[in-house]
């Protein structure tokens, strides 16, 4: 029972994890992010809008750090607050523009 | 080699199904991680990313709490060490440093003592952009505070809520956890973990399972979730949770509702954090004021063991109004005071009133 228990969470996380990295429609999305927006003005609000939506929930925008270092709180923050890879990337264009 | 396993796993369903559900577990696991292995668009956007160098970040503050008649001096330190490793790698850890000095009744001098703490020492690995695996000591996902809320600079309250003890705390195991959109105008958001039972000082928990699910609406911007965990050990015992927050674009208000319910007692707290930016006059100083109130109900549930710190619920029926004010005099430098109500078996009040500060310190070249 107890391992079932187990078992059945973790192959339940995984199989979200399997549709979400095969769904076609989300790489689409992705992909028309950024060969669609080839204007960094419209990357750097799309960003923005990515900031406000996963870390603005919780804090406000800190001022701006360094690049290597903004490339490591993003990375924390994509673990701590479950956010994607492709917000991860825009987030971090937009707080080291 | 993955389709044969998969066709023997279901056809053992039903003659060994214990023996096929793990076969068949491990085998999504398996290439769950593996398919993330294989490089994607997504990634390839990523190698043009600056490269990350490890930091030491974190918190520090120094509050004074008086709390029914009783004054306390409450320094704290909690600093975090971030060390990223190649693209997918990061080793982050959190420690609290903690002092809560009284007045001793023999001196008049304050004194007490300085409790050290380790929140976290886990190793994540991006397996793809959907799912990371963590491994180590974590912080228990269980509804939103304990891993979002819980640093001095981001609360809006220093008290905690009441029913902060229920499910959270930190666990040592392992951790899969992610999110993605559903559609355009939902993203789901996940966390489930194993933990193994501890004694080893700094590193106890309990030997539990459980997770979290989250659903958040990118239009009204409202995330509503909930939270589970079963206890594998003595008494077995469940607790779960629920969890809202609510940003209303049109105003700079944030609301937070939590409810978790344990063997032991149950309740809720309910927030809200309104920044005074709308109001005309003294905008400068204005805009930097949040105005804070939480109100928060817990119900006594069985008798909590004697000793036992886990569950640190109020033992009757309490009810707690808030109040609170901030003034964010820089980025991460803020001033909080706080009034709150025990509204119990007794009455009392609780002040708070100091400074929260967040840093941020690379250890290495930053440009």
């Amino acid at each position: 029972m107890r391992s079932k228990l187990i078992l059945s969470v973790l192959v339940l996380a995984v199989a979200c994890s399997v549709y979400a990295a095969s769904s076609p429609k989300k790489d689409k999305a992705g992909e028309a992010v950024v060969t669609t927006q080839d204007n960094s003005e419209d990357l750097r609000l799309e960003g923005e809008k990515r900031f406000r939506a996963n870390c603005g929930r919780c804090h406000a925008a800190p001022h701006k750090f360094p690049p290597r270092m903004m490339a490591t709180i993003v990375r924390h923050m994509r673990v701590r607050a479950t956010i994607t890879d492709e917000d991860m990337r825009l987030v971090l264009l937009y707080m080291t523009q | 080699m993955w389709g044969s396993i998969l066709r023997i796993s279901i056809a053992k369903l039903w003659t060994r199904p214990r023996a096929a559900l793990c076969r068949l577990g491990w085998t999504t696991l398996l290439t769950a991680i593996l398919a993330g292995a294989v490089p994607k668009f997504a990634w390839a956007q990523l190698s043009a990313a600056p490269r990350p160098v490890p930091i030491l970040t974190g918190s520090a503050g120094y509050f004074t709490v008086k709390d029914n008649g009783e004054t306390e001096l409450v320094p704290e330190v909690i600093p975090v060490v971030l060390l990223p490793l190649g693209d997918r790698w990061l080793v982050e850890a959190r420690g609290e440093f903690k002092g809560e000095f009284a007045r001793r009744e023999d001196t008049g001098n304050y004194g007490g003592q300085v409790e050290n703490e380790l929140d976290y020492l886990q190793v994540d690995y991006i397996a793809n952009s959907h799912l990371t695996v963590t491994a180590g000591r974590f912080l228990t996902p269980f509804g939103m505070y304990n891993e979002r809320i819980y640093p001095i600079w981001i609360r809006d309250l220093q008290l905690v809520p009441l029913i902060f003890s229920i499910g959270t705390g930190s666990s040592d195991g392992i951790m899969f956890r992610g999110g993605f959109a559903l559609n355009s105008k939902v993203n789901l958001n996940y966390a489930t973990y194993f933990s193994t039972l501890s004694t080893v000082n700094k590193f106890e928990s309990d030997r539990t399972t459980g997770g979290r699910v989250g659903l958040f609406f990118t239009g009204p911007r409202i995330e509503v979730g909930g939270s589970f965990q079963k206890e594998l050990q003595e008494d077995r015992k469940n607790s779960f949770g629920f969890h809202f927050a609510w940003q209303p674009t049109p105003l700079p208000l944030n609301l937070r509702a939590e409810y978790a319910r344990s063997v032991y007692g149950s309740g809720y707290w309910v927030e809200g954090a309104y920044r005074l930016g709308q109001i005309p006059h003294w905008n400068k100083v204005m805009r930097k004021t949040e105005f804070v109130a939480r109100m928060q109900q817990t119900f006594a549930g069985e008798e909590q063991p004697e000793g036992d710190d886990e569950y640190n619920l109020p033992r009757s029926n309490v009810q707690q109004p808030d109040f609170g004010l901030n003034y964010y005099i820089k980025d991460g430098l803020k001033v909080s005071g706080s009034y709150s109500r025990w509204l119990g078996r007794r009455n009392w009040n609780t002040w708070t009133i100091g400074i929260a500060y967040r840093f941020a310190i690379p250890l290495g070249r930053a440009e």
